[in-house]
């Protein structure tokens, strides 16, 4: 036996283990009861293979199985490997069996358990093996370079390559670069080699070979660590000697053992050595391996022998020029080069530049460049300038501005007057229209023309109906006016809540001609009517629509204006906030300038746009704390990212101003500001704006938010009272509550008290159950995420796509 | 769903014409010619594919030599499997962690694998098997010592046995994915993995190996077990096992039967399973000598050098 293996079957890292006392008992206790059972069985299985001549402790044999993962076949002959190294050195042996005479417990073999073993058995057996280990001895054959001729040897066995294989990259370890764990694998897969290199090569590695055959190590007939061990083969029993052609014999032993009923037993026994019998003749050595066909032949080339010197001969190695290296992906490619040396060309042209100066001279350049390179950009605050707005609003000399809301049922003419409107006070140009009306007439709605002015979107052009408010501005010589043209179809009640809620006051168009007049009455006529008076206006100008399409009838305008007068002063409008006009909004007559036609010259008022001028100017709340319901959030261009626009219905606002939008309650800083499209410092109440924002991002903004200062933010509720005009039955109900552009799903949950229409105080007896329509009551009404509210603020309640009822907060 | 970038062929093969005259020789079913415990021979080779970390091929050829057949329609067809182990590699960073090496197996049957065109994407039976090769390979990796790594184990099947001659009329039709051709090719499937695993140097407690036994009914004799049915001898299979067995642990990682085992009384299950590790253990035999071969080659190489790295 070398030196080499008696080095290797020291196990390192095992006595370094088993040195530190303790570590061997906290071990004991990890095993769980699976593992024990294991270990048991395991025991048993070595003790029987070990047979009864050899006495090895059963913590010994634990040990090792542990060790092994198990493995019965090398725990054996790690065990009997021990024994011999162990027993070589007869001293120690004599040594140890005093030891164990006098300490029975104690360990047998010493290169274990040191931590518990008596010293003098460790010293021993360290000296044992550790005496043969002197330089000299180890290198008393070596000749030190001056080897004799005998010795001197060629050689010249021609090297085994392994195959070509299928076309694809490298396997070997020079190829590509690899991950870490590549490298660790590889390196790895190298020592192993190298062990099996180191000790006698050959034989070691067949034997490890034969190990895998399975084939239970002690039958084999030259079986060399049983020789050496000493240990008679009488250790193995007849049964498995019987079992062993069957090459797997504990299964067989196992099952012949188990306590079945004897008569299917030995059935099954019988059958069992009759059915392995002809396999008995049949040497364990016939392997079943066949040729390869002839597609195999093809992917794996030709037979070894000849294949190897394919190899030489193919173009790879032969036909290339000697100066070829193959590019083996290791370093950068060629690519990598370039992209590499273009990068470093910047930094690498500097110093070229530089022009020789004194070295003070270059230092100085260096420091500048330094700090050049320390400054960062930092986003300039927006400096509040402290204006006190109401004063630059006194100072301004404002015209009367004023936003009206046109109302009126679906095809009464609301966006062709209004587009004509624009057009005769040349706010649109001539060019513009012609445009409108020749697309306009291409689709065959040549009367639309002028409502395209306002209605831009596709849907809204092709459907000829306006779906969202449209806004425009126009001014006089007194006032400028913000149009807010309202959608008249049902449908879009929503929109139009949102319009009629910025609006100071109203333009109810009526189509005069017969049948329309009736019908629009029905319809949205009455409801946006009673929309806008609970939306708080309280002026209204009427607009009776087409009525060259009557011949301008006298009596129609008279019939007209009656009814609708009546209508309007019971739903609570004051007779003297009331003014009717005859128009035409196709032919432009009334609107801007007088009729032409003859059969109108009955008119002697002013036409329509007089009657907006003589609006009051409203009075603006600049002093109360600012209320803006944002109505569009949009990306004002790349220096303002967000932006919102809406209109003041409170307060003031100036840039730097800190304002907190609810319900989100996130605050953002006023960057920029616009009034009416022209950049501004402030904005006062009733101005439409746009505020560009900052510090804030824009999933904190919905349409509906309110922006407010953060010393007095608008409470957000999910419960409130309302004072509302019923316009269906009411009763409790699921209903949608809007405030302007905002709604938010929600319901009646109580009624709280109905009201006298004419005092406002509430009518004794008991709880109302139902409220009709007309009638006035206060309602409890819950939504399920808070909105921002505030007294005063009014809301309109909806229900199926009706409106049931609108009203103010309390 | 059809991949509809490529141009597909059509989803069964074409039959060639078969002349008047070949029909006077009646198509026999292929008669199984070997003894009941024989094995079909084996080619396993290792290192098919140089860029995988392991590779292996293994080739079972049909039980009756084709040249007996003039007709093509009657070739019975081989088995013929390559496996590639990529790996062990790092795990991507977007995988959560793991303690022990992630196994991953895929099982692909070329689309001209079987007479029936198979798709691009892995159907149901395919990814079935996957599961049973994992569940063989997974008990005999020791994953402990590759935390945080995965590797991907890919059979490709380059001819997949069929359950029935094809030009006997449609046979039962779930056959397609899931019959009794499919346990052998899993059992072929099982050591060409185990041999691609050890190529690539993966640690493992022993070597798996894929062995198949099935009850077949005798013409007059009680039915009896025979080893490694072949899909192409036309037996009429009452059950079959499949088992991954690791024969110096004498343990099992997977057993898979199919069919009715009590047919058979006096044989049960037992010698079923008995015999299919059997067919395990021979199978062993020619897995360890492809070892065996691939590693003095390596050895060799490693001790002189290749000829690339001498170049350079």
């Amino acid at each position: 036996m070398s030196r080499h293996k008696l080095v290797k079957a020291l196990d390192l890292d095992e006595e370094l283990d088993d040195f530190d006392g303790g570590a061997e008992s906290d071990y004991g206790e990890e095993i769980g009861a699976e593992d024990k059972e294991q270990l048991r069985v395991g025991t048993a299985r070595v003790r029987d293979v070990l047979g009864p001549g050899v006495s090895i402790r059963d913590r010994e044999i634990e040990d090792s199985l542990w060790h092994y993962y198990y493995d019965v076949d090398k725990t054996v002959d790690y065990l009997l490997g021990q024994r011999t190294n162990s027993q070589t050195p007869k001293k120690t042996k004599k040594q140890r069996t005093a030891a164990e005479v006098k300490q029975p417990d104690a360990p047998i073999n010493s290169t274990q358990d040191w931590g518990t073993g008596d010293h003098i058995t460790t010293s021993d057996t360290f000296s044992s093996w550790a005496a043969p280990f002197s330089t000299a001895d180890f290198f008393s054959d070596c000749p030190w370079l001056n080897i004799p001729g005998d010795r001197h040897g060629d050689i010249l066995i021609e090297p085994l390559y392994p195959r070509g294989g299928l076309l694809g990259g490298s396997s070997k370890s020079d190829g590509a670069p690899k991950s870490k764990l590549a490298a660790l694998a590889a390196a790895r897969k190298q020592k192993e080699i190298q062990k099996a290199e180191d000790g006698q090569n050959a034989t070691n590695s067949a034997a490890l070979l034969d190990k895998l055959i399975g084939k239970p190590r002690q039958l084999k007939p030259d079986g060399a660590p049983i020789s050496s061990s000493g240990t008679p083969l009488s250790a193995i029993t007849e049964q498995t000697v019987k079992e062993q052609p069957r090459k797997y014999p504990r299964r067989k032993s196992k099952r012949l053992e188990s306590p079945e009923d004897d008569q299917p037993a030995k059935k099954t026994s019988q059958k069992l050595s009759c059915s392995a019998s002809p396999e008995i003749e049949k040497p364990p050595e016939i392997i079943p391996t066949a040729g390869p066909s002839v597609f195999a032949q093809i992917i794996f080339g030709a037979p070894a022998g000849s294949q190897q010197h394919e190899v030489y001969t193919s173009d790879r190695y032969m036909l290339r020029p000697d100066t070829y290296t193959e590019f083996d992906f290791a370093g950068p490619s060629p690519d990598d080069v370039v992209t590499k040396a273009q990068n470093t060309k910047g930094p690498t042209k500097k110093p070229v530049k530089q022009p020789p100066q004194p070295p003070s001279g270059d230092q100085g350049v260096n420091a500048v460049a330094q700090s050049v390179g320390n400054v960062t950009i930092e986003e300039p605050l927006v400096k509040r300038k402290n204006l006190d707005v109401a004063a630059e609003f006194e100072k301004s000399k404002p015209k009367n501005a004023a936003n009206f809301v046109v109302i009126g049922h679906v095809d009464a003419g609301k966006s062709t007057l209004m587009g004509r409107l624009l057009y005769d006070l040349k706010v649109v140009d001539q060019r513009t229209l012609d445009k409108y009306r020749k697309e306009a007439e291409r689709i065959g709605k040549a009367s639309f023309a002028l409502a395209w002015v306002l209605d831009q979107g596709t849907e809204e052009r092709n459907r000829g109906v306006t779906i969202d408010i449209a806004m425009n501005k126009f001014e006089t010589k007194t006032t400028s006016f913000t149009i807010l043209d309202a959608p008249g179809h049902r449908d879009f009640i929503p929109n139009m809540i949102a319009g009629a809620s910025q609006a100071d006051f109203a333009v109810l168009v009526i189509d005069a001609s017969t049948g329309n007049f009736e019908s629009g009455l029905k319809g949205q006529t009455k409801e946006h009517a009673l929309l806008v008076r609970s939306m708080g206006v309280q002026r209204i100008v009427i607009a009776v629509n087409k009525l060259d399409t009557v011949q301008w009838s006298r009596d129609r305008f008279d019939e007209i204006s009656q009814q609708i007068s009546a209508f309007l002063t019971s739903a609570g409008f004051l007779a003297k906030n009331l003014a009717f006009v005859p128009c035409a909004g196709l032919t432009g007559d009334n609107i801007v300038r007088k009729a032409q036609d003859p059969h109108a010259s009955w008119y002697t008022g002013a036409p329509l746009i007089s009657l907006l001028e003589s609006s009051e100017p409203v009075t603006r709340a600049l002093e109360k704390p600012l209320r803006m319901t944002v109505d569009d959030i949009f990306r004002g261009g790349v220096q303002n990212p967000l932006s919102v626009s809406g209109r003041l219905d409170a307060g003031n606002v100036q840039i730097g101003d800190t304002v907190v939008i609810m319900p989100a309650s996130q605050t953002a800083t006023i960057r920029g500001l616009e009034v009416d499209s022209e950049s501004s410092d402030w904005a006062v109440a009733g101005q439409n704006v746009v505020l560009h924002l900052a510090d804030i991002e824009a999933k904190y903004l919905k349409s509906g938010d309110v922006v407010c200062p953060p010393s007095a933010p608008i409470r957000c509720v999910t419960s409130f009272t309302v004072k509302i005009l019923a316009f269906e039955h009411i009763t409790p109900m699921h209903c949608e509550v809007h405030k302007g552009r905002l709604h938010a799903p929600g319901r009646v949950t109580k009624l709280v008290a109905q009201l006298d229409k004419a005092s406002g105080a509430a009518v004794k007896g008991k709880k109302p159950r139902l409220i009709k329509p007309g009638s006035v009551a206060k309602v409890l009404v819950e939504v399920d995420d808070p909105i921002p509210l505030e007294q005063g603020g009014k809301v309109i309640l909806r229900a199926g796509g009706e409106t049931i009822g609108a009203g103010l907060v309390e | 769903m059809t991949d509809r970038r490529r141009i597909n062929g059509p989803p069964s093969g074409t039959s060639p014409p078969v002349f008047a005259s070949s029909l006077s020789s009646k198509v026999f079913p292929a008669k199984r010619k070997r003894a009941p415990d024989e094995l079909r021979k084996i080619f396993l080779k290792t290192g098919l594919t140089p860029s995988a970390s392991g590779s292996a091929y293994l080739e079972l050829e049909p039980s009756t030599p084709t040249a007996a057949h003039k007709s093509l329609a009657t070739k019975a067809p081989a088995l013929k499997l390559t496996c590639t182990v990529h790996g062990p590699r790092p795990l991507p960073r977007s995988a959560p962690f793991s303690p022990q090496l992630s196994l991953s197996t895929r099982i692909k049957f070329a689309p001209f694998a079987a007479r029936q065109r198979k798709g691009y994407v892995p159907d149901a039976g395919e990814r079935d098997l996957a599961a049973h090769l994992e569940t063989a390979l997974r008990g005999v990796l020791i994953g402990e010592r590759w935390p945080k790594s995965g590797v991907d184990v890919v059979v490709t099947v380059l001819e997949g046995g069929e359950d029935a001659l094809w030009n006997r009329g449609q046979s039962s039709d779930g056959g397609r994915t899931g019959g009794w051709g499919m346990m052998s090719i899993l059992s072929g499937c099982i050591t060409v993995a185990s041999a691609a695993i050890i190529d690539a140097g993966i640690d493992c407690i022993d070597v798996v190996t894929g062995g198949v036994a099935a009850i077949v009914r005798q013409p007059t004799a009680p039915p009896q077990v025979f080893i490694d049915p072949c899909p192409a001898d036309q037996e009429e299979i009452y059950a079959t096992c499949v088992v991954g067995y690791l024969q110096t642990r004498d343990e099992i990682t997977e057993l898979w039967t199919k069919g009715n085992v009590t047919l058979s009384i006096d044989l049960g299950f037992e010698h079923l399973l008995d015999q299919a590790v059997e067919a395990a253990v021979a199978a062993r035999l020619v897995l360890i000598e492809a070892i065996k071969e691939s590693t003095e080659i390596k050895v060799q190489t490693s001790r002189i050098g290749h000829p690339k790295n001498a170049a350079s």
